[in-house]
């Protein structure tokens, strides 16, 4: 039997059209392969069985009858971040504060998806509220990477990284803040994208740090992801940052390319991802590419930055969480207003308490200027200085995480250490560029990831880089579980 | 200095009942990644604009009021003939 569970979303898409198969074949064969492989893996939250069988169905239908308007990713598995919200299915945030919350609504891009036909095929696993590194901030327990089980799988994003690299999905959505798509892709050797600011609708996406967030597709290939944003950017009248254009982003491998590589990034890197990223730069240069080590003098405060600017935006975010209007089951009765929220609140996880009290600290009377307002300051430096980096090169490359996937508790009780491991992802939220993870090797047999990062809404530029690349370097994505 | 006084006010600023342990744990954590976030004041910023939002406020949608029914209101644990109902105000 051809196993259907390992087809690109492309494949996938276009075996469903031309009746190689049926989409109810291909989704059966994918609730199978989440049922045997997931106890292994816990990348999912919820599981949308009955849904997804009945909207195979219906598709099949359509096509069978050659209705006109099958969608670009007709029949197609995709998983969904628990924090992005879809109508009458669980989205908890991996919180006990949402356990229970049930949306009225679709986010901006489920709503796409369906328009494309996708599939929702379930919700994936994340750092409760999207905050950490390593999936094992999650209330319904740690990710596992399916490349080591004992190693985690990175985050916030792990269950959406995770199910693809397991072929329990054939692409997902996660969202990045600070490198949370990324930070997994590079950890379970699949493609990962956070976009340009704007690009996508955050609609739907429950608020972690709105100024930096971006919701990005993930793929086992830079094909699926393009096919995947061709459904979901675009401009949305519900997120007012969204920007205005049309996608059409096509793959075509190019020639030619301007690389600058961050010497300082891949400097702090350990040796076995340095070495990496330099025989990366070599593949780029005997592709006809002009590459170049460049430096970039303001990147040492970045990560400053950005956990100044994270912290102060989900101290705000997360003060809606009262526990009254959605949450469980705690009844206000006998209490007084201030009691009883402080005493709902305790619910939040111990990384997000302490990311809300942090966020309290720097946006303190006394404090505001010297540490929130210096590292919106320190955000524009980057931006200048990038913008300058952008008129010489068309793309920067980086590692996309400085250490190999590592095992579980190792850095859980050493919070400034798990984030220490975002420093080279956390310039594209802080500037709004577009940055994605490509496979780029493997090291003791764990994967190791190349980041690389485009101007402002140069997401073709971005993919032409990434699909040459990916067509030069033939890096493995599944492992064989 | 981030004391554990200091913590146990954040704590009740941000509505979170924090458990002695969590007060010193967080302290003693907290002080180092402040610490840590010190490094801003190691550059001089002085001639830098910090970053805003590129909207001018008369480009923004007029935030409507939107009309829920019975599948919000289901949302809340605890319901009284149409209001959801919270702790008292005092």
């Amino acid at each position: 039997m051809t196993k259907l569970y390992c087809l690109s979303a492309g494949e996938v898409t276009t075996g469903i059209k031309n009746l190689d198969f049926s989409a109810e074949e291909y989704i059966f064969q994918i609730l199978e392969r989440i049922e045997k492989i997931d106890v292994k893996i816990n990348a999912f939250t919820t599981v949308n069985k009955n849904c997804a069988l009945n909207t195979a169905r219906s598709i099949d239908k359509k096509i069978r009858d050659e209705e006109k308007n099958i969608g670009p990713l007709a029949g197609v598995a995709i998983g969904i971040k628990d924090n992005i919200c879809t109508r009458g299915l669980k989205t908890t945030c991996a919180s006990k504060m949402l356990e229970e919350y049930v949306p009225p609504y679709d986010a901006t891009v489920v709503k796409k998806l369906k328009d494309s036909d996708a599939i929702i095929i379930g919700k994936l696993n994340l750092d409760e509220f999207a905050m950490g590194s390593t999936t094992e901030y999650s209330r319904h327990g740690s990710t596992r990477n399916p490349w080591n089980i004992d190693c985690v799988p990175g985050g916030s994003s792990g269950g959406s990284a995770a199910s693809v690299a397991a072929s329990e999905c054939a692409v997902s959505l996660g969202s990045d803040t600070g490198g949370s798509v990324r930070c997994p892709a590079s950890f379970c050797s699949v493609v990962g994208l956070k976009p340009t600011y704007g690009c996508v609708s955050r609609f739907g996406l429950i608020s972690y740090a709105n100024s930096l967030e971006q919701i990005g597709p993930m793929g086992k290939t830079v094909s699926d992801v393009v096919l995947v944003m061709n459904s979901i950017a675009g401009m949305d009248d519900n997120d007012q940052t969204t920007i205005f254009g049309v996608p059409n982003y096509r793959v075509q491998p190019k020639k030619n390319i301007r690389v600058g590589l961050v010497k300082e990034l891949v400097e702090g890197a350990d040796d076995e991802i340095s070495k990496c990223i330099y025989n990366a730069m070599d593949l780029f240069a005997k592709s006809d590419c002009k590459c170049e080590e460049i430096s970039m003098k303001s990147i040492e405060y970045a990560l400053a930055s950005y956990y100044t600017i994270a912290t102060a935006e989900a101290s705000s975010n997360l003060a809606r969480y009262d526990n009254i209007r959605y949450g469980f089951d705690s009844s206000p009765d006998t209490y007084e207003m201030n009691t009883y929220f402080a005493k709902v609140r305790s619910n939040f996880g111990e990384e997000v308490k302490r990311r809300i009290i942090i966020g309290s600290y720097v946006l303190s009377s006394g404090y505001y200027g010297k540490y929130y307002m210096k590292a919106q300051k320190i955000r524009s430096l980057l931006k200048q200085e990038i913008t300058s980096l952008y008129k010489k090169y068309d793309v920067l490359i980086t590692p996309t995480m400085p250490v190999l996937p590592f095992k579980f508790g190792e850095k859980i009780d050493d919070p400034l250490k798990m984030y220490n491991i975002d420093v080279d992802t956390v310039l594209a939220n802080l500037t709004g560029i577009p940055a994605i993870s490509i496979p780029a090797g493997f090291s003791k047999g764990l994967p190791i990831g190349l980041q690389i990062m485009a101007n402002e809404s140069q997401e073709q530029t971005l993919f032409d880089a990434a699909s040459l690349f990916e067509s030069t370097a033939n890096v493995q994505r599944s492992p064989e579980l | 200095m981030v004391s554990n006084d200091e913590i146990k006010h954040l704590g009740w600023l941000s509505r979170l009942e924090l458990a002695d342990g969590e007060i010193t744990r967080y302290a003693s954590q907290i002080k180092e990644i402040i610490g840590y976030l010190d490094k801003l004041d190691s550059i001089s910023l002085a001639e830098i604009e910090p970053l805003h939002s590129k909207k001018e406020f008369s480009e923004l949608r007029k935030d409507n009021a939107v009309s829920f029914g019975a599948d919000v209101l289901g949302l809340a644990n605890k319901r009284k003939d149409g209001f959801v109902k919270g702790p008292r105000m005092v």
